[in-house]
């Protein structure tokens, strides 16, 4: 029984996984990405057309999308 | 008559399938049942046995150190190992490697067995290579017995010493002719009030068994013992130690790309296998000799090392926080010292539930090719106690991310089951990977034993999340659109 996973773990070592936002700063882009979201919602319903849809609502969804994804990860359920 | 027994067993078939009550007291194992004329060929025989008994912990621990010899005309390679049936579903971690290269990787072993009416049942190891005729090989083989030490006196008072019996057989079960043998326990002190004393005349030196030296005894060296034979021995011993054994741990390691973190939860059924209380617990008694910290039956405390870097402990039960535990974070290990809410006395039992996280990137790496990633976690943690604790089942769910593929993993620690389903929690769609793994029968000697697992993880799945949010929210915005662009004034629509 040889162990190929241990090697494959071991020619690893130079490559540990780091992701894209930091455990410290999770809480800082998740709120500014959130606060985004609103205020770009917050325009769009003082002045909801059709243009302002995909101008306002498409980042203020995104900015959404991803302060949540960040936020609920800096209160500590980590998805 | 024979259908009539037939459709008998039918109904009471399915009158248990009604009564669904899953009894997981009996260990779920897996194995070959063979014919019941079945015997192992007599191909080898055991030239020299010594087998140890290690009772310094509060389960038996087993060596059998056995230099075996092919007497056969062709070369060989399958060797058994008989338990009695009764026996075997608490033998644990049984390990059998080549006492000359104990650095290489241990024989596979399985479990072989009559039907369910036969006593004895096997474990049949593979040689890696097969021993030639009249070839030698010394097997070391290592395991742990389960609930195998009983209580003598079965009652004791709160502050009293606790004493335990372990039955065994003098001379190794063995599934083939033993040329010579010797039996060694080690017992944790030198208090040994009673033990089996056998005749001298089993003995192959014409000495009185058993042979003491400090705390250990020896029964043998004994000559010619045939395949089979048992020669039954008790030793009771002090032991003012809990008995701590868990009956299911279950196990949990979430893996959390976005967030960075890897996220640990053990969820323990404890019991104290000691003697019970003759009388009602003092609470008095207790306190007033807890500054003299005397030995004692009952479990106080736990203290469970974590790898260094584990952060954000927690320590509840059914009621909820316990605030009796402290956490030392520190550069090589980190300690989790947990009170139990009430010392756990024989018979007595506590549940509970420890959890901690840690940073991704020590345990996480990423595969130079594409988008794979490689897992190294420790297949077992928990309490680090001189008495040790058993586990009779230990359920082991490893949470990968959501979208995650491919999933393989290696452990030296044997299982009985391994499955692959889908975990739903809080932002999932589709439902994170789950890799479930099954051991039983497991001590805590198998700690910090690894488990290996790679996955493919392609970065599309990764946006799952956040994409479903941006959709649902744009959503909104689209259906907000919608409703304030409806009129749903009165009348004639007004032209300005």
């Amino acid at each position: 029984m040889s162990s190929p996973l241990l090697d494959v773990w071991d020619a690893a070592s130079n490559s540990p996984y780091q992701p894209t936002v930091g455990k410290g700063s999770q809480f800082t882009v998740g709120f500014l990405l959130l606060v985004t979201a609103f205020l770009l919602g917050g325009v769009f319903g003082l002045n909801r057309s059709f243009i302002n849809l995909p101008i306002l609502g498409i980042p203020a969804s995104l900015a959404f999308g991803f302060g949540a994804v960040y936020m609920i990860c800096a209160v500590g359920v980590y998805v | 008559m024979r259908s009539i027994s037939f459709f008998t067993s039918c109904i009471a078939a399915l009158s248990s399938l009604a009564a669904a009550e899953l009894n997981l007291s009996q260990p779920l194992l897996s194995k070959q049942l063979l014919a019941s004329t079945f015997k192992p060929p007599q191909v080898f025989k055991n030239a020299n046995l010594v087998r140890t008994t290690n009772l310094d912990k509060g389960y038996p621990r087993e060596t059998i150190n056995v230099i075996i010899e092919n007497i056969d005309s062709k070369p060989q390679s399958e060797y058994y190992l008989p338990f009695e049936s009764s026996l075997l579903s608490r033998v644990g971690g049984l390990e059998v490697k080549d006492k000359k290269a104990a650095s290489k990787d241990s024989f596979k072993v399985e479990v072989v067995g009559y039907d369910a009416e036969s006593s004895t049942e096997f474990y049949l190891i593979h040689l890696p290579e097969p021993l030639e005729p009249k070839g030698q090989q010394t097997l070391s083989i290592t395991y742990s017995v389960l609930s195998a030490l009983s209580p003598v006196p079965a009652q004791i008072s709160q502050s009293d010493e606790q004493y335990l019996q372990y039955t065994f057989s003098a001379y190794t079960p063995s599934a083939y002719n033993t040329d010579k043998q010797k039996t060694k326990v080690k017992l944790p002190s030198s208090d040994v009030p009673d033990y089996t004393k056998l005749p001298a005349e089993l003995n192959a030196e014409k000495k009185a068994d058993p042979q003491k030296q400090g705390s250990t005894f020896t029964y043998g060296p004994f000559d010619n013992i045939p395949s089979g034979a048992e020669e039954l021995v008790s030793v009771r011993y002090e032991f003012t130690k809990p008995l701590t054994h868990a009956s299911v741990l279950e196990r949990d390691i979430e893996v959390s790309h976005w967030g960075g973190n890897i996220a640990f939860e053990e969820r323990y059924w404890l019991q104290n296998l000691g003697a019970q209380l003759k009388n009602h617990f003092s609470r008095v008694e207790w306190q007033k000799s807890s500054y003299m910290n005397p030995a004692s039956s009952a479990l106080k405390e736990l203290r469970v090392p974590l790898q260094a870097g584990a952060l954000n402990p927690y320590f509840t039960d059914d009621i909820g926080n316990v605030s009796t535990s402290r956490f030392r974070p520190g550069k090589k290990e980190a300690l989790l010292e947990l009170k139990p809410r009430y010392p756990i006395f024989g018979g007595w039992k506590y549940s509970f539930r420890v959890g901690w996280d840690a940073d991704l990137s020590n345990y996480l790496r990423k595969l130079s090719t594409g988008e794979s990633y490689v897992l190294n976690v420790p297949f077992l943690e928990g309490p680090r106690q001189p008495e040790g604790i058993e586990y009779s089942r230990v359920n082991l769910r490893v949470i990968l991310p959501e979208g995650a593929t491919n999933v393989r993993f290696q452990t030296s620690v044997p299982l009985v089951d391994s499955t692959t389903s889908l975990h739903k929690t809080f932002l999932d769609t589709l439902g994170r990977t789950t890799l479930s793994l099954t051991a039983i029968n497991l001590v805590d000697e198998f700690r910090d034993r690894e488990l290996i697992v790679t996955y493919d993880y392609p970065w599309t799945a990764g946006f799952r999340k956040p994409i479903v949010i941006t959709l649902g929210m744009f959503a909104v915005f689209a259906a907000t659109w919608v409703v304030g662009s409806l009129d749903t004034s009165i009348g004639k629509k007004k032209t300005v």
